[in-house]
């Protein structure tokens, strides 16, 4: 079976989490003066960098009167990874996730409000070790947030995989790039968990429908307990800014 | 090229958050509910999902009788008629600039809005309209004021005012609009010698004070004016003003001419203008400003 | 909940790489004490015990034991006693062990899955008090010790933590490590060698013999024997560097003191001779070779030698026997094999081995000799003090060493099987050697059956095409009770387009999935097992007997599930339409083959099943001749059945088996299923169907088989196996009917073995079944005693919505490794069906001595391997070097003017030599062309065969025995 060891008999995972427990994240709104938004996000030794530039005037080809138009970029540092590795911008891999990040973070955005205008979220994954994509669209979110930008909800993402454990199937939560080298199927899952709704979903290898739901499932316990975290986050951010802003107003 | 560099770690990082006692107010996060009810209107920040009426960005709720807002931290600049904006050309179209005001479109300056030398109001021709490039090109810093808003959100700016117009040699800084504080006069000479345009949208203009004959006189000396080198001990006042700008964002103050100018005061117990880039200095210069602005409303 | 904590580490592919990996704390991880009142345990999560009983007098007072790795690793038997409770296993240890030896490592979890055994594996790696962070400069090794030491003392200090009646075990560190032990007694924590321990261990007699052998380290020398081996280091960076090899080392048969090992870059395997040039490899060892210059090389030997039946002491017999012959003699390049040595071991492949001890010739000694049952293992000294009891018995030991100075490797005595000899005993040992699961039914398989009144409910019937009304009958061989398939065949109405009488044939299979179902124990018991194996007097099932001999068993008149395949079929047998089903059906009859082919024969029978019976065998006359056409290969096995004595159990008579019409029959409509299904499968599931191939045989295969061929005068065309087939055919002596059938008997030799794969794993052209020359084949037909088939059934039923397919059906990844274990199964339990056969021969020539005839198969230095026909035995004919030549680049032997070559036949005396209780073997001994001072002479005066040996002077090359003769081409669709 795939990866029968990634849950040792006691239950724990190779870094010795449980399998539905996440990753430690960190995040910080706010990181840079120059974009409108921007956040920092770890998610375990994953960290990523998002920045929005927006709302602003659409350029001319872009522009679309039915609303915003969102414009993401993914790109991998060249020292993210184990080995160093030039890539260049704009390869497959970085325009697939382009294509990804800017599926969910449109479910999120409230882009009616703002007919020719344009946003762009620009993501550098610094390190990469696993889950990359999913640490994007919750830094990209944050950014959003400090950005200004109505969103329905937070849009969460996060990965899940499956193990098996004294032969029953149990999945793990939040896939790490041991976990994931290890073969087996990770499922990402980008999601407004407050609405309930899903806004991507991709799948590494086929998986069979059987363990779809529970794999499933998983990933939306981590959507939700991510929401939880970010919202933390965000209303921490708030409070550091805001208080000043109150003093000198009265 | 020598001199120092100082690189430091992220995690010895200051925080430039300026100590305050005050209560916190109620956070809305995005997709929060704010209200079951119906019976209240939907302002900016919310939507109306479910019945029910939810924050759609993080910030504070602002009631107006039955109309709920929630203001975000910070966020593009939202124009108001009346607002005083810095602003760079982006463009020259058709009897209008396209002029770049950190709102969420470009907004528009039309020819007729302008006045055009000669000073009184007169009409346009098709000769103006060809030596629009000649008035107000590409890249250049124009003052202006809100003259309008249109139905899609972009603003119309008009100049037709002596104070408003190209803005010659200065410092362009920008900041978060929500940092600028909304003030009858956004036009200030400062104590100091330098004269500052803090512009709704963020963008705050520096410049070396003019004579005020100036105002009156003829074109062509005040172009002779502009070109002039600004001598090194303005340049350094401008510097200076701007560090300290630069300060109070970073601990997220409020702007207007009085905490620029205790800043600025507080500022002056670092003789060189870039030891003010030092991020202690910079909450030194914060702290001791909010200070004083803090016994400055208790009196 | 977590706190987390990062690690460097370096590793090398190619450049340095520092990998950083995540490392969280916790502190929620348990002590497993019942004694432990601060963890907050629940009541099922105790696994010590809180006043465990100390066995042994050195530690007076309740403990734990803590072990060290090296004491898993290397006293496995000590701890699979049950002497040893309350241990508690750190994951430091636990993760060495599966580093260094998964079969180690399995064991462990095994015991500590025994919740009798009350070992408890904490995870000290993650739990915040005990972990460690390695020092700088500081070995991995030397880490892992003081994580041990840690555990160990944090383990003490927590135990007493809240106790304050010093009512708490202790912790007891059992490691052999010296340097450990001694820092840990400076640490104050209570530590102990295994041996110290053990030795005064009470109450558990033969503890200690299990204790395993120190190691001696490789770079000692005093007194050594063998050349030290190399360090891992030293192989790593020689195998880099390509100046040495790495491969499997597989000691010869034959010869003790030779062995090859195959290795990348050399077409043929590298060969090894002599104590130094195996220099302690065992069999199946992974090992690195240096290969000698060109002219070194030398070619195999061709005598049979066998390890001197008494114990020489260390010392390295001489070995000139062996290295005289092996002078590259002539300059045939054919014969030169690349020759090399043993430098280093990389991998041991130790397994335990059955077989007998053969006690010392000093009374009270504790040292003794085991000779393995395999041939190919060295002898093993242990050391036991119930030799006595010992000597009698059939025992299985462990290997522990191989130390520089000792002549044997090292082992110890794991457990008794039985007296010798005794039948039971006897086929424990095959079934152990060929690593056959044999055990019982646990009870979670057991739980998985339906009750023992079960009858097929209402609702399952309707789901079913209901085929109870039609006449179905089953053919089998006599005493057969797990009947896996039923016929039925019958005209239907209309005629196809060119006027021929249409057939509606159908063949049900036993369906057993409806039994066994996906991912439950009875499904994994049966997945392990693979196959059910059959031994003369034994039969091993897959299945649980209630299934295989009830449930699913198709029997006559009883009302059963089946999976069927329905064809429509014209008078010349060709295939209309296919249609595969779940049914309900009800045998007619089941019968024995003889018992159909009379029915088929007696015209007086105009019955439903007589006369369903003659167009089945009619329409299968003319299946079979169309698959000839095609060029399947009929290839020849000596196959005999024993004649048992009810009582004893005894084999009393032995014959060869009979083949009737009916047997290829039912072969002939299996087949048809089997490809039926296997191109539904193909079809529908291109990476994961579960198929059967048949690689074509590569030409080399037949060089020697061809040259004998020749020299009787036949040609054989191998180019194609249609061609192959046709010149089979055609060498026929008229006067020896026996030549086609040993013709074909070594030709199957040459053939490859057919394996199962995975659909996803091959290219489409790779699918071949070379010996029933279809382009798709597959095993359907016989769910009951192979677990292919099961799979077979499973993605039959998910093609056509029968049935729900389930994930791992699906997986490509694991549909390939079961593929493996179901080739390795079923290779392994052909082997074990063999080793009955020869057991059971030697059980009925215990009392008795045959004259019989034998034919020649292959000549070498010192001997003849022969076959009885009769029998299908074969084995050597030992051949003096004194009295006969031997003609090495003819290949015979020849004695005052007496040739013996290849195909030549002979008669034999067959006895059994029980002199060597371990090895009782059968000795054939020349009657006839009578040698004198050499044959044997019967004491009644034989009269002189008619047919002397008709001597062509042709060259007779000598057949190298194959790997390749194990291969079992003829498909049988039935036992």
């Amino acid at each position: 079976m795939p990866g029968p060891d990634l849950l040792s008999s006691q239950g724990l995972r190779l870094d010795g989490r449980r399998p539905n427990e996440l990753r430690r994240i960190k995040c910080k709104l706010g990181v840079f003066t120059q974009p409108d938004g921007s956040a920092y996000l770890e998610q375990g030794n994953t960290k990523v960098l998002a920045a929005v530039y927006g709302p602003h005037q659409a350029a001319k080809s872009k522009s679309s009167t039915d609303g915003v138009v969102v414009n993401c970029q993914y790109s991998t540092a060249t020292f993210s990874t184990g080995e160093r590795k030039n890539r260049p911008r704009g390869d497959r891999k970085s325009q697939e996730m382009s294509m990804h990040l800017r599926q969910a973070l449109t479910a999120a955005i409230k882009t009616e409000l703002y007919p020719r205008s344009q946003i762009d979220i620009y993501v550098e994954v610094l390190q990469a070790d696993g889950g990359a994509y999913c640490a994007g669209v919750n830094a990209a979110t944050l950014a959003l947030i400090d950005a200004g930008i109505p969103l329905r909800a937070y849009a969460c993402a996060c990965s899940a995989s499956m193990a098996w454990r004294a032969g029953q199937p149990e999945p793990l939560l939040d896939v790490g790039h041991v976990e994931e080298a290890a073969g087996g199927v990770v499922l990402t899952v980008a999601a407004l968990p407050n609405t309930g709704s899903i806004a991507l979903l991709e799948m590494s290898h086929r998986l069979h429908m059987d363990y779809f739901d529970v794999v499933l499932s998983r990933a939306m316990q981590g959507c939700r307990d991510i929401e939880i975290i970010l919202d933390r986050a965000v209303r921490d951010h708030l409070a550091e800014g805001w208080t000043k802003q109150d003093i000198v107003t009265i | 090229m020598t001199g120092h560099v100082s690189i430091r770690l992220a995690s010895e990082r200051v925080n430039h958050s300026v100590s305050s006692s005050n209560e916190l107010p109620r956070f809305y996060t995005p997709g929060e509910v704010i209200t079951g009810m119906q019976d209240f209107m939907r302002g900016h920040g919310t939507y109306a999902e479910d019945d029910s009426l939810k924050a759609s960005v993080a910030g504070v709720m602002q009631k107006v009788n039955k109309l709920i807002c929630i203001r975000p931290l910070k966020s593009r600049y939202v124009g108001e008629i009346g607002d005083v904006v810095v602003g760079r050309v982006l463009e020259v179209q058709q009897r209008r600039w396209k002029v770049e005001t950190n709102s969420r479109l470009d907004s528009v300056l039309q020819l007729s809005a302008v006045n055009l030398p000669g000073g009184e109001l007169r009409r346009r021709s098709a000769e103006d309209e060809q030596m629009m490039r000649k008035h107000l090109q590409e890249g250049d810093l124009i003052s202006a004021e809100v003259q309008s808003v249109f139905s899609d959100g972009s603003l119309s700016l008009h100049t037709r005012s002596l104070k408003y117009g190209k803005l010659p040699q200065g410092t362009l800084m920008k900041v978060f609009p929500s940092l600028v504080k909304r003030r009858k006069n956004h036009f200030h000479n400062l104590p100091c010698g330098v004269s500052i345009i803090i512009g709704n949208n963020g963008f705050i203009w520096l410049s070396p004070q003019k004579q005020d004959v100036l105002y009156e006189g003829n074109k062509d000396e005040i172009e002779e004016y502009d070109l002039q080198p600004v001598n090194r001990s303005d340049r350094e006042t401008m510097a200076r003003v701007k560090n300290c700008i630069a300060a109070l964002v970073a601990s997220k103050m409020m702007l207007d001419d009085t905490s620029i100018m205790f800043a600025y005061e507080e500022s002056l117990k670092y003789p060189s203008v870039k030891d003010m880039l030092d991020p202690e200095a910079m909450l030194d210069i914060a702290f001791l400003a909010q200070h004083r602005i803090n016994n400055a409303i208790e009196e | 909940m977590w706190t987390t904590k990062t690690f460097l580490t370096k590793t090398k592919r190619g450049n340095i790489l520092k990998i950083v990996r995540e490392h969280y704390l916790r502190d929620d991880l348990l002590c497993g004490s019942a004694a432990c009142n601060i963890c907050p345990h629940k009541d099922d999560e105790f696994v010590l015990a809180s006043n465990p009983e100390s066995i042994c007098a050195l530690f007076e007072y309740p403990h734990y034991l803590v072990l060290d790795t090296n004491v898993v690793l290397h006293q496995m038997d000590v701890l699979e006693e049950d002497a040893l409770t309350n241990v508690i296993i750190l994951q430091t240890v636990l993760e060495e062990v599966k580093h260094q030896n998964t079969a180690i490592f399995q064991r462990l979890l095994e015991i500590i899955g025994n919740k009798k055994r009350k070992f408890y594996s904490f995870v000290n790696e993650h739990h915040k008090d005990t972990y460690i962070e390695r020092g700088p400069g500081e070995k991995p090794n030397d880490r892992n010790d003081r994580a041990i030491r840690k555990a160990a003392s944090w383990y003490a200090s927590h135990l007493s933590a809240n106790n304050v009646g010093g009512q708490f075990p202790k912790i007891v560190l059992l490691t052999d490590d010296e340097g450990n032990r001694k820092i840990a007694q400076e640490e104050g924590i209570v530590c102990c060698s295994v041996k110290d321990y053990i030795e005064n261990v009470n109450g558990f007699v033969g503890l200690i013999d299990k204790l395993s052998k120190n190691v001696i380290p490789e770079s000692c020398s005093k007194d050594a024997l063998y050349p030290a081996h190399l360090t891992p280091t030293q192989i790593h960076s020689g195998i880099r560097n390509g100046k040495l090899f790495q491969g499997t080392f597989h000691a010869s048969r034959d010869n003790f003191l030779e062995g090859t090992v195959s290795v990348n870059g050399y077409e043929k395997p590298i060969l090894l001779q002599g104590h130094i040039g195996i220099n302690r490899a065992v069999d199946g060892d992974m090992v690195a070779v240096e290969i000698f210059p060109e002219e070194e090389w030398r070619k195999p030997s061709d005598i049979v030698l066998e390890d001197k039946a008494d114990d020489p002491g260390d010392l390295l017999e001489e070995e000139a026997v062996l290295l005289n012959t092996a002078k590259p003699a002539d300059n045939n390049k054919d014969e030169i094999t690349p020759t090399g040595k043993v430098v280093g071991i990389i991998r041991r492949k130790w397994r335990q081995y059955c077989g007998i001890l053969m006690p010392s010739k000093f009374p009270g000694a504790t040292r003794h000799l085991f000779t393995p049952a395999e041939k190919r293992i060295p002898r093993v000294r242990i050391e036991t003090r119930q030799s006595d009891i010992l000597a009698a018995q059939r025992i299985l030991v462990a290997l522990d060493s191989w130390p520089r100075n000792s002549r044997y490797p090292l082992g110890h005595f794991v457990r008794a099987l039985g007296p010798i000899g005794d039948k039971d005993a006897e086929n424990e040992v095959i079934l152990l050697e060929h690593d056959v699961p044999h055990a019982r039914f646990s009870e979670a398989v057991l739980a998985c059956l339906p009750p023992n009144d079960w009858t097929i409910p209402e609702e399952e019937i309707k789901k079913r095409v209901d085929l109870r009304s039609i006449c179905i009958c089953s053919v089998d061989p006599p005493g057969c009770t797990d009947i896996d398939d039923a016929l039925h065949a019958r005209p239907i109405e209309g005629t196809t387009a060119d006027g021929l009488v249409k057939y509606e044939v159908g063949v049900h299979i036993a369906d057993v999935t409806y039994f066994v179902r996906p991912n439950t124990a009875l499904d994994k018991e049966a997945a392990a097992r693979s196959t059910t194996v059959y031994l003369v007097d034994k039969r091993i099932d897959m299945v649980p007997d209630l299934l295989s001999s009830n449930l699913c068993s198709l029997r006559g008149g009883e009302e059963r599930l089946a999976f069927s395949c329905v064809w429509e079929i014209d008078e010349n047998a060709n295939v209309l339409s296919t249609k595969f089903h779940k049914s309900v059906i009800k045998s007619a009859a089941a019968m024995t083959y003889e018992e159909a082919q009379i029915a088929i024969d007696d015209s007086a029978r105009q019955d439903q099943i007589a006369s369903s019976l003659r167009v089945l065998n009619a329409l299968a006359k003319k299946l079979k001749r169309k698959r000839l056409d095609n060029g399947a290969l009929l290839l020849a096995s000596p196959e005999i059945r024993f004649q048992v004595d009810s009582e004893t159990h005894d084999p009393i008579e032995v014959q060869a088996k009979k083949i009737v019409d009916t047997n290829s029959m039912v072969e002939e409509f299996m087949l048809l299923a089997n490809v039926s299904v296997a191109e539904k499968l193909a079809a529908e599931y291109p990476q994961c169907a579960l198929l059967r191939r048949h690689p074509a045989p590569p030409p080399a295969n037949f060089t020697t088989f061809l040259k004998a061929a020749m020299q009787q005068g036949f040609e054989i065309d191998v180019s194609t196996n249609k061609s192959f087939s046709a010149s089979l055919d055609k060498a026929q002596i008229p006067d020896r009917p026996f030549f086609n059938t040993l013709l074909r008997i070594m030709a199957t030799r040459c053939m490859q073995q057919a394996v199962y794969f995975s659909s996803g794993t091959k290219m489409q052209d790779e699918f071949y079944h070379y010996g029933l020359a279809c382009p798709i084949y597959t095993h359907f037909t016989s769910p009951i005693r192979r677990y292919a088939d099961v799979i077979v059934h499973r993605l039959l039923a998910a093609c056509i919505g029968e049935d729900v397919t389930h994930a791992s059906l699906l997986d490509t990844k694991q549909a390939d490794s079961i593929c493996d274990n179901l080739n390795y199964r079923h290779r392994q339990a052909q082997y074990a069906g063999r080793a009955s056969v020869a057991l059971n021969t030697h059980i009925l020539f215990k009392n008795r001595v045959e004259i019989e005839a034998a034919v020649v198969l292959s000549v070498k230095r010192n001997a003849l391997q022969v076959l009885i026909p009769k029998y299908g035995l074969e084995g050597p004919l030992y051949l003096p070097s004194d009295k006969f030549t031997y003609n090495e680049e003819e290949h015979f032997q020849i004695c005052n003017g007496v040739v013996l070559k290849t195909f030549d036949e002979l008669t034999v005396r067959l006895s059994l030599d029980s002199t060597n209780l371990q090895h009782r073997k059968l000795v054939f001994q020349l009657v006839e062309p009578h040698i004198p001072g050499f044959s044997y002479v019967p004491e009644q005066a034989m009269d002189v065969d008619a047919k002397t040996e008709e001597k062509k002077e042709e060259k007779v090359e000598a057949k190298k025995r194959k790997e390749a003769r194990d291969t079992k081409v003829k498909k049988k669709a039935k036992k």
